[in-house]
């Protein structure tokens, strides 16, 4: 059964670009357009991984993160942020919430795939 | 202090703080524009380029195809070709993926730089509003007062822009950032 990634960012054109390479690479895509969007589609199912913008509008990525890490089964899922934001200062507080990793825009599709493969498989 | 050299302080103040606040602020706005034309300059230019590759390739596909619709077996020469073209599109896809992220990239440059001309015009806007009041014949001590007050809220209105016009974007080319795994 195909593996899940929920995908969250406020940019359309963006999530677009995430489910077209992860769709080609066989895995399931959910969208979301916030934090709020994603805490409420990662709530209502189970989902593999999550990949989170930061910058969004009503709740941001680290946010989002802090909630998840809320909920009992959320504790393990792992959770990359994709991101514009390079400074790690930000890394820290995003690693700090609960993040897996950090992938900075704009991603390459194959190393996008790669890290995906190697965090869920 | 005479109220002259008081009036001098509070009107230096004040220009000074104006010249500031907009040079700084629009130097920003200057290196966000610049920023900007860079990320779509380069994304534009990549997205041609592989666009270009991507209608040759499928040209050579179909070149191949026709063969065997003419009923042609196609040669081994003619499969190691496909194979390489295949290899070549998924290349160039991946490029056009990268490239087309621009729009995230620009679009927040681009908000960044819509509120800080909107935070410039409501700082403009206070010192409009502020010199209404002030009356030809108004008092030396009304006008000192006066302009404590609108240097007071000019720089509140400075210290408000720069917390909320954090720079989330510093990526000059549209090449894949890195990843860390935690």
């Amino acid at each position: 059964m195909a593996k899940t990634v929920l995908a969250v960012d406020d940019s359309s054109s963006l999530r677009q670009m995430v489910a077209f390479s992860l769709k080609a690479a066989g895995y399931q895509v959910i969208e979301a357009v916030d934090g709020i969007d994603g805490f409420e589609k990662a709530k209502n199912q189970t989902v593999d991984l999550v990949l989170t913008d930061q910058n969004m509008p009503r709740m941001d990525g680290i946010g989002l993160i802090k909630l998840l890490r809320g909920i009992a089964s959320y504790q393990k899922v792992p959770i990359l942020m994709l991101t514009t934001e390079s400074s790690d200062e930000m890394k820290a507080q995003g690693r700090a919430a609960g993040a897996n990793g950090w992938l900075v825009k704009p991603f390459d599709p194959q190393r996008l795939i790669e890290v995906v493969k190697k965090v869920i498989g | 202090m005479p109220k002259k050299k008081l009036l001098g302080i509070q009107v230096k103040h004040l220009l000074s703080g104006v010249s500031d606040h907009g040079t700084q602020h629009l130097a920003e706005v200057e290196a966000d524009l610049v920023q900007t034309a860079l990320l779509l300059g380069e994304a534009i230019e990549k997205l041609g380029v592989n666009f270009m590759a991507i209608h040759a390739a499928v040209c050579a596909q179909q070149e191949t195809v026709n063969l065997l619709l003419s009923g042609k077996v196609p040669t081994s020469e003619y499969a190691e070709k496909l194979k390489e073209v295949d290899g070549e599109i998924g290349k160039r896809v991946n490029a056009v993926v990268t490239s087309l992220q621009f729009q995230d990239l620009t679009s927040q440059l681009i908000g960044r730089t819509v509120m800080r001309v909107t935070k410039l015009r409501e700082y403009l806007d206070t010192l409009g509003s502020s010199c209404a009041v002030m009356l030809p014949d108004s008092d030396c001590d009304e006008i000192v007062n006066l302009l404590g007050q609108l240097n007071e809220t000019l720089a509140a209105q400075s210290v408000e822009l720069h917390s909320i016009l954090r720079k989330a974007v510093t990526q000059t080319h549209m090449e894949s950032g890195d990843i860390e795994l935690f």
